[in-house]
This record gives structure tokens, sequence and C-alpha cells, in this order.
């Protein structure tokens, strides 16, 4: 499929042949399909619908070529590009939150409908009100959360990307979970056995 | 417990204080602590991912991407919103100046000697204000100085008295020129 950047199997590679121009955009491509799907399940999860999540990894990617030029390799490529989508996902809901909503709570709520509204939404009841509480946190906590518990990504790695202590996060971390235990607990009742 | 809490110790550098080491020690094990005690308490389900995507969406997800920048790069390089905005209104500006150059000009330029000729000739029957007005509205300052300074205009110096007589008695009545003659 990419008979020019076979040899692209490293990240540097990749780079390497982005600042050829006569590569540059098979060199994007093969960005991309390396990336994808990590960048929109991270996205998926901190905005939640598909429809949104796509918009937004779309940008993501806009963003990553034009800024290509400016990446310095001062981080790896991964949290470079982790942090770009992070930014694009927490700006999307930011924006969001301009046009309707002006609460934690009513930002929680249009999480929690945006999930039930969801047709690509496939949980049992116990993976809704999971999701359910995950919403109920402030922003940071949440990125935490699904950073640290779905996608697995260590803590430095979570500290270049947020730029924040990785004491800091692991505090984010416990207190994060704690919320989602005490709504689960409290919710817990709803759900049909 | 005991283990990892060593492994802290080791990658501690010599610059820091041990005042300073007891106190990341005691941040380190009281996280560690509460996420032991969260891991036994919450979180033992097994992880699934409950999104879903539509079918095929990472097939041609590369290809709309691409076509997206490009797209992109395309509208970067036309001109800029109000350039684009303005487009019709400079292209009729232009229009106009154009007309003004190959016609209005010309015209103003060569018949303008006829013009004041004919003024001059007729003075009898022209409204001098107006002439002037329109003749003033239509030279251009080089042209009225060379009007002035010709040799034409010296030739109206050395006219007869009695045309200067006509051109200054043309703007009064038969009272205003009896009393300037017996004057």
């Amino acid at each position: 499929m990419y008979p020019n950047v076979l040899r692209m199997t490293t990240d540097q590679q990749i780079l390497d042949s982005l600042k050829d121009a006569s590569t540059r955009e098979l060199a994007f491509r093969y960005l991309v399909s390396k990336y994808k799907e990590r960048l929109y399940w991270h996205i998926r999860k901190i905005v939640m619908n598909h429809d949104d999540t796509d918009d937004v990894l779309q940008n993501t990617f806009i963003k990553i070529w034009n800024g290509m030029d400016s990446f310095r390799g001062d981080s790896s490529l991964f949290t470079w590009l982790y942090r770009i989508a992070t930014n694009e996902s927490i700006t999307f809901l930011n924006q969001r939150k301009r046009k309707s909503l002006s609460s934690l709570t009513e930002e929680t709520q249009y999480l929690a409908d945006n999930l039930e509204g969801d047709e690509y939404f496939d949980g049992d009841e116990w993976q809704i009100l999971l999701q359910k509480a995950i919403a109920t946190l402030p922003e940071k906590q949440r990125l935490v959360f699904n950073m640290k518990y779905f996608d697995e990504i260590k803590y430095e790695d979570m500290s270049a990307i947020l730029e924040t202590s990785v004491g800091a996060l692991k505090a984010s971390y416990h207190h994060a979970v704690r919320k989602v235990e005490d709504f689960i607990r409290m919710n817990e009742d709803k759900i049909e056995p | 417990m005991k283990t990892k809490l060593n492994l802290n110790t080791e990658n501690v550098t010599l610059d820091i204080k041990p005042s300073e080491i007891k106190v990341v020690k005691a941040i380190d094990l009281e996280i560690m602590q509460e996420e032991e005690k969260i891991e036994s308490e919450f979180l033992k389900r097994p992880k699934s991912n409950p999104f879903k995507t539509p079918e095929y969406y990472f097939d041609t997800l590369e290809d709309r991407i691409m076509a997206n920048i490009q797209y992109q790069d395309k509208k970067k390089t036309k001109p800029s919103g109000i350039i684009q905005y303005m487009k019709p209104v400079l292209g009729l500006a232009a229009s106009f100046a154009l007309v003004y150059l190959l016609v209005y000009y010309p015209i103003n330029t060569f018949l303008l000697k006829d013009t004041a000729q004919v003024a001059s000739t007729d003075s009898t029957e022209t409204d001098w204000s107006e002439a002037y007005s329109v003749t003033l509205s239509n030279i251009s300052e080089n042209t009225l100085v060379n009007a002035i300074f010709s040799e034409e205009s010296n030739a109206v110096t050395e006219a007869n008295p009695d045309e200067l007589l006509a051109y200054l008695s043309s703007g009064m009545n038969d009272i205003e020129i009896y009393s300037e003659i017996q004057n």
C-alpha cells in the first residue's frame, strides 16, 4: 500500500520522510495509518459521541499536518500527537459549553445524553453507569482516569502529554476513582440484576 | 510495599536533602496505599470497550483525512476573504477607469481648445460663469499655465479698446454703461 515508505517503521523514519517535500504526503498518510485508531479511541473517551469524535479527529490531523514544521522533537511523536488530540477534544467541549452549557452539571448531562443518543454505543447497563460516572468528573480528572484506566498510559508519558507532574496525576487519578466508585455505589441499585 | 519504597529511594539524587526525601516517601506511600485499596475494592471488573464505530470507518479514514487536508491547503492558497468580497467592486472600478482613459480623457483633451475658442468668439451668447466653471473643471493646471503664457493669450492683451469696452460692459445695464462713460 505504501511502496515508497515501507522502510518507515519507526517514528523517526516517519519524521525524516515528512521533512522531504517529495515524500511528505505519503509519510503523513503513513502516520495517520499508524496512529488513527489510538487517537480515535482517546478522543472518543473524552467527547463520547462518534460523530463528534470524527470531527475532532479530522481537526487533530489537520493541526498535526499544519504544525509538522514546528515539531522540534523535544518530546516523542506519540506524546506530541496525544497532546494535540487532547487539546482539540477539550477545545471542542469548551466550544459546546460556551454555546449551550454553563455548569458542570449541564456538561455532565450533555455527555450522558451524547452517550445514550449515540447509535455506536453498545455497552451494558453497568458500562453505561461507569461512563455516566466518568462524565461527572471534572475535566482534568476525567482525562487522567480515561488515560490510566482504559488506555493504561504510564504516568511519565501522561505527564508529558498533559504537562502535569506525576504526583499531581496520581492524586487526580486517586480522586477520580473515588468519585466514580461513590457514583456507582449510589446508583448501582438502579441496575437490573 | 517496602520494595516499592526502596526503589523510589534509589531514584533520589544526592542533591536532595534528607528532610525532603521523607516528604517524597510519605506522598508516594500515601498514593500507593490508596491505589492498592482502590484496585482491591473497585477496579476488579474486566475492562471492555462499549464504544463502536461504523463499519469500515477506519478503512476510509486516511483518504478522508488526506482529502480534507488537500481541501484546506487549496483554501489557503486562494485570496483572502476581503479581496474575494471586493473583487466585483474592484472590477467595476477598473472598468470605469478604462472608459475614462479611452473615451472621456481624450475627448476632453482634444476638444478643449475648440470649446475655449467657441466660448471666446461667441461671447454674446455664452453664459460666462457657466463656461468658466466648465472650462476650469476640465482644464489641468499645466494646460491653464500654458494657456496663460501662450502667444494666443498674449494676443488678447493687445485687443483693441472697443472690444475691451464691449467685454467689460457685457454684464452692465444701460444706466451703468452711461454712468461709466460719463466718468
